[in-house]
């Protein structure tokens, strides 16, 4: 059975039929509060998702379980990533498995530089781009290597977030709203990079408010409502239909 | 004021200084890294002055000055898997109970063994005597004369003052600690990560790094610095169960006014409250609470201490 599923999705396959992501029945907690309620789905080696759902729907909390974070902490279900099993690990080990998370607020470190954010990615193995390849796609950050990291622009933080990700070895990105609170054209400039990601074949997960700008470079799409999915389907699927846009996305 | 007896106190100030920055550094490091305040430091100290003057009674000195500062790095990270780790997230008001009580036990634990009266710490002979400082140049000897201690030239005295030599060891071991700990965390990769990690460790496990692991190191390290303390100091102090208690309270004020978390601002506060300290030694009742007075000047004007930084710890 396995083996014929392969053969009819071969994209979505890895190891042995599995697919190269999948979560099943996730379930997670804020302290006391049940947020990420039972959520399951899978996803296929270079895939791009979109993660919807309105304000509340549970978007950031399933990225950041998926990520292992310590809040909110995993209480049930299984996470599985090209055959490692995600939700036996601590998110340090996570990180080391292939998972990074750019967070929706950046999180760049103050206090020390640009490069610095960098090196601190590339403290731990497997190191993805190296750092010259970084300031090659995004010339601002070499320009800017020994500034404060707190002192770039909000645009260039977001750059420098997803440059620090990049700089290790990648198996699934986890982008949290990345087009947040920036100018028009600096969204330009990430939906550059954006498609540098698509072209690396990065498999991703990409939140945002923003549904439309996330359908746009997503495969597909998962849409949550109340901390459970409701849809799985192509992003042309969610593009088309009004009712899901209406019902659940408010666009 | 006459130059000499200027002279004294502001080496009788530094040397004060010098234990308040030992202590106050691995207090301000631990609590600058993980955001815990740690009143078993001044424990710390009582076990590695026990160490060090059961370790020097029974071998030598030079052994004492390797094995107390690595036996107090391994109890700094048994203490932190252990205890303090499963308390960093608990209030303030937690960390100072359960580390408070800690020190009470290991005083009681420190009478039991060794009593409560102060044990004689004989110095190593080559750290004993009496260091000279000439006003006049020519007058320096090349090799040591008086009772083997070295000499120096300092210019503004008159004839020559006399200091014990173990002292200024001690204002020499405190730089060299001081110096060493800021060339680590500003100079190294790991240096980087913990300074990182004190500002956001969630994110730093997301990157991949242990930032527990790093963490345990660090209170190793904050140990560390107390065991050189300990065996630098102890000889100085004294060596009772309960002189751990009575330099923890000063050494805590140092850190708050040097600012939280600073390296930096906890050197420059034990200077000032050695030197106050020593300037206020003629005038009996001053002395008992000019550490205070201090305090709370620096905090009404900079809430922050001299060096704390904006985010840290607010």
């Amino acid at each position: 059975m396995a083996m014929a599923d392969a053969m009819e999705r071969p994209e979505a396959t890895r190891t042995g039929g599995r697919p190269f992501f999948s979560c099943r029945n996730v379930e997670s907690y804020y302290g006391e509060s049940y947020i990420v309620q039972g959520v399951s789905f899978d996803i296929a080696e270079n895939e791009i998702v979109a993660l919807l759902g309105r304000n509340g729907a549970g978007k950031t909390s399933t990225l950041r379980t998926l990520a292992r974070a310590q809040e909110p902490h995993l209480t049930a279900g299984e996470i599985w990533l090209d055959g490692q099993a995600l939700h036996s690990m601590k998110a340090y080990q996570a990180a080391r498995a292939g998972v990074q998370l750019v967070p929706e607020d950046r999180r760049i470190i103050p206090g020390i530089t640009v490069e610095e954010n960098l090196i601190l990615a590339q403290t731990v193995e497997p190191r993805g781009w190296e750092i010259a390849q970084i300031y090659e796609l995004f010339p601002r950050l070499g320009e800017r290597k020994r500034q404060e990291a707190n002192t770039l622009s909000g645009g260039e933080q977001q750059m420098l977030a997803i440059a620090r990700a990049l700089a290790r070895q990648i198996k699934l990105l986890l982008l949290d709203e990345p087009y947040e609170g920036l100018a028009p054209t600096i969204v330009e400039e990430i939906e550059k990079t954006m498609e540098v990601i698509r072209r690396s074949g990065i498999t991703t997960i990409i939140v945002e408010q923003n549904a439309l700008a996330a359908l746009r470079i997503a495969d597909s799409a998962v849409i949550l409502d109340m901390g459970e999915v409701v849809f799985r389907g192509t992003a042309q699927q969610v593009l088309d239909s009004e009712d899901l846009r209406e019902q659940y996305l408010a666009v | 004021m006459d130059p000499n007896a200027l002279f004294l106190q502001l080496l009788t100030g530094l040397q004060l200084g010098a234990i308040y920055a030992l202590i106050a550094l691995g207090l301000t490091l631990i609590f600058g890294t993980l955001g815990f305040v740690n009143f078993a430091h001044g424990a710390l100290y009582v076990i590695a002055i026990y160490a060090a003057v059961t370790v020097a009674a029974n071998t030598n000195f030079l052994l004492a000055i390797i094995l107390v500062p690595a036996l107090l790095f391994a109890i700094g990270v048994a203490f932190e898997r252990g205890l303090i780790r499963h308390f960093y997230t608990r209030p303030h008001t937690d960390q100072i109970l359960i580390t408070f009580g800690l020190a009470i036990v290991v005083e009681e634990l420190m009478k039991w063994i060794f009593g409560a009266n102060n044990i004689p710490f004989t110095l190593p002979e080559w750290g004993s005597g009496l260091m000279v400082f000439y006003s006049d140049w020519s007058a320096v000897p090349a090799v040591p004369v008086f009772q083997e201690a070295p000499s120096l030239w300092v210019p503004f005295i008159e004839g020559f003052v006399t200091y014990q030599f173990w002292r200024v060891v001690l204002i020499a071991v405190s730089l060299v600690t001081v110096a060493g700990l800021f060339a680590l965390l500003q100079f190294t990769r790991f240096g980087l990560v913990v300074r990182a990690g004190m500002r956001d460790p969630e994110m730093l496990r997301f990157l991949g790094i242990n930032i527990a692991q790093k963490f345990a190191i660090v209170v190793g390290l904050g140990a560390a610095i107390a065991g050189i303390a300990g065996v630098f100091g102890g000889p100085i102090t004294q060596v009772t169960p309960g002189v751990g208690m009575a330099l923890l309270v000063p050494s805590f004020l140092v850190v708050v006014i040097g600012g939280m978390g600073s390296l930096s601002g906890a050197l420059i506060a034990a200077i000032l409250i050695g030197m106050a300290l020593s300037f206020s030694a003629e005038i009996a009742n001053l002395q008992q609470i000019v550490v205070y007075l201090i305090a709370v000047v620096v905090l009404l004007v900079r809430p922050r201490g001299l060096f704390g930084k904006k985010g840290v710890f607010e």
